[in-house]
């Protein structure tokens, strides 16, 4: 990664922190891998992980409970960033050559394909199926003078096995499932075994299936063993 | 099947392709010009700089609120900043379009 990229993000969170909204946001997406460094504390194990893209996500756990109005499009125009509107829809993006920025929110209920409104940010955020999964367990890691928080590496990567299912191109497919496969490897290289199963045991059947669904699929019986999984679940 | 880092970079070209488009189209929403400020026996007064025509006109404005003053400053910044990330993007559509040339169409 280029490092006028790093300080670009590194830009955008401190203006969020400083506007005092950051602590409404997860942190998810591949940027996630690079932060988990900081976690690991070990560079070569994130060295295996680290195809990302510009893509920048932000996930609100609970966009209804900011109290802040913070003009986000405003607060980020001085740097370059663009608002463009995707899609049919409308869904709000914000473009700079270096980040793309999106704000995504768990989908509940039966779910819609329509941006979902945060009036208070300036914003809107695109709803999708299983975020809630990266929100039941995070973690925050500590840049500068400020938090962010991330969901913790067991559930990104047990969310990544999930996603990567229903991916509609399969090249974003496989670039998910290696990452989070690679994770999973770390983890349990770093003695988290204890952690993923926790992790797995926290969801629904399934939710579980498809986790074993995509562990068959990337050929990693040895990770299923070891999680003491199988297809009767 | 593309390979997943060709499939990153050709999602990659897709985004620089909109952005060079959204780019191009904030540098054309941007007010036309720049201010100029004369002073004369102690009064400012400003004239607007914009090329018409390939040549570069003075348009004479006079006195100017400060609102008007602070939206020519902001235009001014602005616009430097999309042209370098035009430019910026511009390079990565060519960066992109010669890795991904090969035998798989983008």
């Amino acid at each position: 990664m280029e490092k006028k990229q790093y300080d670009l993000c590194i830009e955008i969170l401190r203006r969020f922190n400083k506007a005092g909204i950051l602590d409404n946001f997860i942190l998810i997406g591949s940027w996630c891998l690079y932060f988990y460094e900081e976690y690991f504390q070990d560079k070569e194990y994130t060295r295996r992980l680290s195809l990302m893209t510009r893509d920048i996500d932000f996930l609100i756990e609970h966009p209804r409970k900011i109290q802040q109005q913070v003009d986000i499009p405003e607060l980020l125009k001085d740097l370059g960033f663009v608002t463009i509107f995707k899609g049919s829809k409308g869904y709000i993006k914000l473009d700079h050559p270096d980040l793309l920025l999106e704000f995504l929110v768990p989908e509940k209920g039966k779910g819609t394909d329509k941006p979902y409104p945060l009036p208070m940010l300036g914003m809107n955020a695109v709803t999708l199926r299983f975020l809630d999964f990266l929100t039941t367990n995070t973690i925050k890691i500590k840049l500068e003078d400020f938090y962010l928080t991330l969901p913790h590496p067991a559930n990104f990567a047990l969310h990544k096995l999930i996603i990567f299912q229903r991916r509609a191109r399969e090249e974003k497919a496989l670039k998910d499932r290696n990452a989070a496969v690679e994770l999973l490897k770390i983890l349990i290289d770093k003695d988290e075994l204890a952690t993923l199963k926790h992790a797995l045991g926290s969801i629904p059947m399934k939710w579980q299936r498809k986790i074993i669904k995509g562990l068959e699929l990337a050929e990693e019986n040895g990770i299923i063993k070891l999680l003491n999984l199988s297809n009767s679940h | 099947m593309r390979g997943v880092i060709k499939g990153v970079l050709a999602e990659e070209l897709q985004n620089s392709l909109r952005m060079k488009k959204e780019y191009e189209a904030a540098l054309r929403s941007l007010p036309k010009g720049c201010l100029s400020a004369k002073k004369i026996r102690g009064h400012e007064y400003f004239y607007l700089v914009k090329r018409v025509n390939g040549k570069v006109r003075y348009f004479y404005k006079g006195k100017i609120s400060d609102a008007e003053k602070k939206k020519y400053d902001e235009a001014k910044k602005l616009r430097a900043k999309y042209r370098k990330h035009l430019s910026q993007v511009k390079k990565q559509i060519k960066f992109l379009r010669g890795s991904l040339r090969g035998k798989e169409a983008v």
